[in-house]
This record gives C-alpha cells, structure tokens and sequence, in this order.
C-alpha cells in the first residue's frame, strides 16, 4: 500500500517536474512563421552567383523541362472534376444573340426576361503598340527557348559569369513581382497553375515584349481558368513596371522568362 | 576551307547566345482585385420616365451597387470607392482614360449605359482591364424595367466568370425557413428571396411546422417537411403555382428529403418503430426504393453530382457519422473519422468535396473534406451553426446559426450566415426575419 | 535554468490540476441525475399521480428506471380508460442537427410506446409523432434546460 503511493507520487512528481521545465521551453519555441517575402532594399551584387557546375546545372535544367513538359500534356486524371460549363465563353467579336429565359421561378408571373441583345462591337480605344495587343500574339520563338539552355556546355566556363541572375539580383526581381501579382482565387487547386511568360526588357527593366508560352492552352475547353491566371501574370508585369532588374549586364536578362505558379499559394 | 569556315560558325553561334534566364514567381498577394464600379451612365429621358415606373432616382447608380455589392461580398474584389473616380460615367463607358483609373489603383474597371424604349430596359457593359488598356468583354441585355436587380446579377455573374475564371452564383436565390415569435413556439413559413437578401416573398402562411426546403434543379420544385394535419410528411411545392402534394404514401413520418441531380426522384428519410431508413420516390411513376435497411437512424442523404453516389448521416457505429455508398445502397463506407459527430453532409456541385455540420466539446463547426473522407477543414466555429448548402459553383457555403439564450431564456436568433472555402470571407445573410435551413438555387439564368 | 520560473510553472500546474478536478465532479443538483432531467418543474398529469413525461439523456432513447416507474403509472391509467387513446410526442434538445434530431425524436416516442405495449396496451391505440428539436419546453440555453427538453410527452387524443 505505502509502496504503491510511493511510487504513484515520484511518478506524479516526475510528470510534473518534467512538465514545469519543460514549459519554459515551450514558450520559447520559435513560431512557425512563412519565409519572409518582400525584400524591399537589396544591395545587388554580382558576386553571389554561385558557379555550380555547368554540367550539373545543365542536368537539372533538363529535368526542370521534363517536368514542365509531362505535367502540361498529361492534365490530371481528375478528370470528372472539369465540369463541360467551364468551356470559355466565345470569341468576344463574334455577334451572338443569346436568350435568358427566366425559367418561370418567380412566384409572381410577370416577364421576366432578361434578353442580351447583343455584344456590341469592341473597339480598340488604345495604343495598339501595347502589351496587351500581345496576349493574341503567336509564339514566335518556342522551340528555341526550351532549347537554348542545353547548349551551355562544359567548356564555356568564361560563360557561367553570364548565367543567371545573382540569387540577390533574382530576390529583388522576385519580391518585386510577389507584391505586384494579385492572384485570382476562383482558379481551381488541383490544375496545372503554372503560366511561362518571355519578356524582352529595355536597360532600364521596363518591358518592350511580353509573351504568353504555353498560348495554346488559353483556349482548350475546361482550360478557361487558365486564361484567367494568364491575364492576372500579365497584369503583374504590367503593374511592376520597370522591373527591378541588375543595373549591369543587359545582355543577360535583355530576355527573361517569369514563370508563374500559383499552386503553392492555393494550396497552402 | 569552306567546312572550317561552317565549324568556326558553329563555334561561335552558342558562345554569344545566353542562357535564357528564368525566374520562378511562386508567391503573389491573395488580396481581393481592386475593381472600379462607374455608376451606369443613363440618359436624361430614360431617367425620368423610369423614375415613374420604378420610384429609383438614378436606376444606373442603382444597378452599379447591386454589382458592386455582389463583388464585395464574394470577397475576391475590392470595389473602389467612387468617390475617387475622376471620369464621369458616359465618357468613361465610351473611352475611359486609363491612365486616370490606373491611377486609383483599378485593375479593372466596369462601364455601362442604361436606356430605356419601348417599354424595356436596356443595359449595356463594357469589363476594362485598366493595366493591359483593353476592353475585355462586352454585354447587353433587355429586359423589363422591374427586372433591374436581376440585371445586376447577371452582370456580376458575367464579370466574375471573365476575371476568376469560374462560374458565378449571383443570378440565384435562396429558398428558408422564416423564423417568428418565442423559441418555444416559433412559427414558421417557406420564404424565396434573391441571393443578396432582396425581393422576399414568403409561401406558407404559418399555420403548420415547415422545415428543411431544397430546390430541384430547375428551381422550379421545391421539397420540404411540413407538419401539416400533425403529420410530418415530405411534400412538394410548385413554386410558379403554388400547387402542393405529398410526396408518397408512407405509414409514417418521411422528413430530411433531396432531389437527385436530374430532379426526377426525391430522396429522403422514412421513419418507423424508431427506426430511420433512406427511401427514394420517382416522381413520374410514385415507384418507391428503399435504398438501406439498418437498425440505426440513416439520414441526411444527399447525391453526387453524377447521381452515382449517395452520402448520409447515420449512427450505425453508435454515434452520428458520415458514410457514403452507391446510389443503390451497396458499399456503404464510413468516411468521418475525426473526433466528434457528424452530420448534414452535403454533396459539392462540383463532385469534389462534401460540406458537414460537426459537434464536437460543445460547439458547432462547418466544415468540408473530400470524398474519401481526407482532407477535412474546418471552415467557422460557433455555439451552435448546421446545415450548409452550397452555392451553384461549389465555392460559397450557406447556413444558419442560432445565438444561446441568456440566463432568463431569452435572446433567441436565428440568422443565414454564408462562408466560402478560404474560411475567412464570412459574412450575415440579409434576411426580413429569423431564418434557417437555407437552400441555394442553381444559377436562373444558365 | 531558473528555479524560480520552474517553481511558478508548477505552482500554476498544480492549480490547473485543482481547477480540473473541480469540474470533474458531477454535476448532480437536485432535478439532473447524470444528465437526465428527475425534477417535476415541467411535468403535467394525465390523471393524478400519473405523469405524462419521461426524460433521456445525451443522444439516448433507453428508458432510465424512473421513466419505467412512470411508463407503468401511464399503462394502468390506459387500461382503466380504454376509451382513451394517446399520442406520444418525441422531442430532442437544441444540441444537435435537425435532422437527426427528428429521427432521435422519433426513437425515443417509439421506446415510450414500445414499453406500454408490453403492459398489455394496443399499439392501435398509441400514435407517435417526433418534434425533434421544433418545440422545446424550456428556452434556456444551458445543461438544465436541454435536459428538459429530450424527453417524450403521451398527450391525450380524444
């Protein structure tokens, strides 16, 4: 009996003395915070381009294609989620009458249609020069881009200066663009989200060329949503405008490519 | 000579082209779109013939509210005060100034132009995207002027499609229970108004206990319980007539009932001898199925979109629970495993997920988790909150939520309250009284 | 490590432990025995001495000893009157979804009528008809008054 309370209360004890020390502790531990965002000040350098080997980083960049390549032909095999109304709507220009029957819900009867008439003409009020006239643009040079980072070769080493950007040169041009890109919530999580746009830059970051690479895919049935992230990626170039680029080298990054992915963010 | 001509080419074609330099962009702000509203430009004739008609001042700036309040409410837009618009609203609908709208802020900007002849009302709209400079859709539609809400509606629903990518569920309404008098002797009607709280109409009198209405898909129907003769039976509304008929001829009480997606069956609960059994009745030939046969309470059923499966309540492992099964009552699998009960699981119109009512130390959650029972989140806690139902897109949750009562038993409410998935964008349904077991329409006008 | 901070954290703990044996203690005023109700506050009678309602506890319809006791009281009277047929209404508390409830509510009229039965009294003269959570008793928001209001009432009908 006395054994028993013994050993109940140096158990109890021990729970306990663990318990109180370890509380301090507890309190202590970091919070779980997201990585921070936005660098608004960054001293560019360009001396933090780590040289890895161009071997190992050609590998990787083919892996990276591969990967592009499998998850935008196979869609995923959720297939029944795409409902056949997320078809996008027609071309604007075309003229389409289109009757919305009220379908007799009203308790009162009254007419209750709503007619749309028509789609009166667009007209373009703008500078045609602009970038938007380019969403419609064909992808010119495709076939050269994807392969254009193959060719970078083991015995080029006075090149790998010229590869990429310092990770403090990308950090700036990415936290600038994260503040820039409002993305659409309405886009559906278990899609492909990702939007690959090439851009041809001026010295001073802003933007003479934006193009849309995976064009095609903007108007396949059940893919609407994806014009939808398209546009918002491109508003977010348009709205960083001039980009926060290295004021050195504009040989570089005179081409870039941005691309936008905003699975983690939806999923997360 | 030549070839070695070709090969110092060669050599000299990759050493100056660069790599193209690609940037990873994996993060940007969640922050609703900024989207101005200009109010709907109206000239001054149609303005004042339809300030007779409909008592509204400016029916343009009306209608501009209604789109500008459905935007806010989805919460993915921030419509910008107007305020700060510096272009009236017929010049901006002809030619905004970008520049100008850019610099409020605007990425998208809303135009439009109301006229009324022959006894119609036309609205026109025009949806800018103000940082590409580009109109990006244009409508219009005619209706009758009394009508004007609806048109707002399915503006919204144009607009929201154009910029998020998927469907809207502006132009729908929500069937109710309106809510009246003490907690211990509430009265109740069937109510119908608009998604946004206007054009209430209510269908029963109140003389007898109406409880959980749902609309088929049509929104033509309407099924329901209603104690009528002290009979709780399910029965069927004709909401363009009025006309009601009991749904079967059961020997007992039929409650918690559905229709199936292709509207031609109701699926509901019929109890007898203390025992709770799903039932499905096709409305065409009165053919009644029972579906399961189980000692314990089975109900709550609700169909997947395909009509394939069927998820429900039950108490089969001792407490509420989530199961589902096929349509024909084979398989049947629970899927709730988390602590507490579970109840009130209903089917996403997109297939994907299903919404429940769980009750867990005390308190009432709304939650969804995939079909296979993974995944659960739990959206909004509250004392005491149940049966979602899902807007027409499969992003909104409706539902209703009463308030505890205070020491002397009074205090009693009960109100629509509605939630999307992010679980942030929670907000009070309008409604003219008390209100609960809320059912979202389909979209009207699809 | 301070010994002070390790002796306020268990002094704090040693508090909670107290606090939480406190509510462990059941809760056993005069009208609950667990949690289902044994006061007369909402009782009516059918005739006198003969109650008309028995009480369930927490998402239960298994009759207690006392609603037995009364069900019998409620037999005999039936017996004596076979002229008099009943109704008995099953009700549920606030505390739970509506639609369970219902079926709950429904149970629990039919265990009231089930245990008449077997005292020799017709089922053609006893309806059932569950309420669910629609009519409580007691508008309360609080242990005490849910336990009122899971309960099943035989009310005259005729």
């Amino acid at each position: 009996m006395i054994r028993n309370i013994i050993i109940s209360s140096t158990f109890h004890l021990v729970i306990i003395l663990i318990t109180a020390m370890s509380l301090p502790f507890l309190a202590k531990k970091p919070i779980d915070l997201p990585p921070i965002i936005s660098v608004e000040l960054i001293q560019i350098t360009e001396k933090t381009n780590i040289p890895f080997a161009p071997k190992a980083k050609k590998i990787i960049e083919k892996v990276k294609e591969k990967e592009k390549l499998l998850s935008e032909q196979a869609p995923p095999k959720v297939v029944k989620k795409e409902k056949p109304d997320s078809i996008p709507l027609p071309e604007e220009k075309i003229q389409k009458v289109e009757k919305l029957e009220d379908k007799k819900q009203n308790p009162e009867k009254i007419d209750n249609e709503v007619k749309q008439v028509s789609e009166f003409e667009k007209d373009e009020l703008f500078d045609p020069n602009n970038i938007a006239a380019l969403i419609d643009k064909s992808k010119e040079d495709f076939g050269e881009t994807t392969n254009k980072t193959d060719k970078v070769s083991q015995d080029r080493d006075k090149t790998v200066n010229n590869i990429g950007l310092s990770l403090s040169e990308e950090d700036a041009l990415k936290a600038q663009i994260f503040g820039c890109w409002s993305i659409p919530l309405g886009l559906p999580y278990n899609e492909n989200l990702l939007v690959r746009i090439k851009l041809k830059l001026k010295p001073d970051g802003s933007v003479i060329k934006s193009e849309i690479l995976d064009h095609a895919r903007m108007n396949k049935p059940g893919q609407g949503f994806y014009k939808v992230l398209a546009e918002s990626a491109l508003r977010a170039i348009q709205l960083c405008q001039p980009l926060r680029v290295p004021t050195t080298g504009y040989e570089r990054w005179k081409d870039l490519q941005l691309n936008f992915d905003a699975r983690e963010m939806l999923e997360g | 000579m030549f070839l070695r001509y070709i090969l110092i080419l060669f050599l000299l074609i990759p050493f100056n082209s660069f790599a193209l330099i690609e940037v990873d962009i994996t993060r940007g702000n969640l922050n609703p779109l900024p989207i101005a509203v200009s109010p709907l430009s109206l000239d001054s004739d149609s303005k004042s013939k339809l300030k007779t008609i409909l008592k509204k001042d400016d029916i343009g700036a009306q209608i501009s509210i209604v789109v500008e309040n459905n935007l806010k409410k989805s919460g993915l837009f921030n419509p910008l005060n107007k305020d700060s618009f510096l272009q009236k609203p017929d010049i901006a609908h002809f030619k905004p100034r970008f520049e100008d709208w850019a610099l409020i802020k605007a990425q998208a900007l809303i135009t439009g132009k109301v006229t009324f002849s022959d006894e119609k009302l036309r609205v026109e709209f025009r949806l800018w995207d103000v940082l590409a400079a580009k109109e990006i859709m244009a409508l219009a539609f005619t209706t009758v002027p009394s009508n004007w809400r609806r048109v707002g509606h399915i503006i919204t629903d144009k607009i929201y499609e154009r910029l998020t990518g998927e469907k809207g569920y502006f132009d729908t309404r929500i069937i109710y229970v309106s809510e009246e008098g003490p907690k211990i002797k509430r009265i109740k009607k069937l109510a119908i108004m608009d998604q946004d709280g206007f054009n209430t109409k209510y269908l029963t009198l109140g003389n007898e206990l109406v409880l959980t209405p749902r609309f088929n898909p049509t929104n033509q129907m309407v099924t329901y319980l209603s104690y009528f003769r002290n009979l709780p039976r399910v029965y069927l509304l004709d909401i363009e007539t009025g006309i009601q008929e009991v749904v079967g001829d059961f020997p007992g009480m039929t409650f918690a009932p559905r229709f199936s997606p292709d509207g031609k069956k109701i699926i509901m609960s019929f109890a007898k001898d203390g025992n709770s059994d799903i039932y499905t009745m096709e409305l065409e030939n009165r053919i009644v199925e029972r579906i399961t046969n189980h000692p314990s309470i089975d109900t709550s059923p609700s169909y997947s979109p395909d009509g394939k499966y069927i998820c429900f309540n039950s108490d089969r492992s001792g407490y509420q629970q989530i199961y589902i099964m096929k349509s024909d009552g084979s398989n049947v699998k629970r899927i709730s495993f988390g602590k507490g009960l579970y109840g009130t699981p209903v089917w996403s119109p997109r297939g994907d997920l299903i919404a429940f009512t769980k009750l867990h130390k005390g308190k009432f959650y709304i939650g969804v988790m995939r079909t296979n029972g993974k995944g659960e989140r739990l959206l909004t806690e509250n004392f005491y909150q149940e049966a979602p139902s899902w807007s027409p897109n499969g992003r909104v949750l409706i539902f209703y939520r009463e308030t505890k009562t205070d020491d002397k038993g009074e205090g009693f409410s009960a109100k629509l309250w509605s939630i999307d998935l992010t679980g942030y964008n929670e907000r009070l349904v309008n409604t003219e009284t008390d209100a609960s077991d809320p059912s979202w329409s389909s979209l009207l006008s699809d | 490590m301070n010994l002070n901070k390790i002796f306020k954290n268990a002094l704090l703990l040693a508090l909670a432990c107290l606090a939480l044996s406190a509510c462990a203690k059941k809760v056993s005023t005069g009208q609950m025995q667990g949690d289902v109700y044994t006061g007369t506050d909402t009782v009516e009678y059918l005739a006198s001495g003969v109650p008309d309602r028995v009480f369930f506890a927490t998402n239960e319809s298994v009759l207690t000893t006392k609603s037995r006791e009364t069900l019998r009281k409620q037999a005999a009277w039936l017996r004596k009157n076979s002229n008099i047929n009943i109704v008995i209404e099953g009700h549920a508390d606030e505390r739970g979804t509506r639609e369970y409830n219902l079926a709950l509510g429904e149970r629990r009229a039919n265990a009231a009528k089930d245990y008449l039965m077997t005292y020799g009294i017709s089922a053609d003269r006893i309806s059932v008809i569950s309420y669910g959570k629609e009519r409580p008793v007691d508008s309360g928001s609080n242990p005490l008054s849910w336990s009122k209001n899971r309960r099943s009432v035989s009310v005259k009908a005729n």
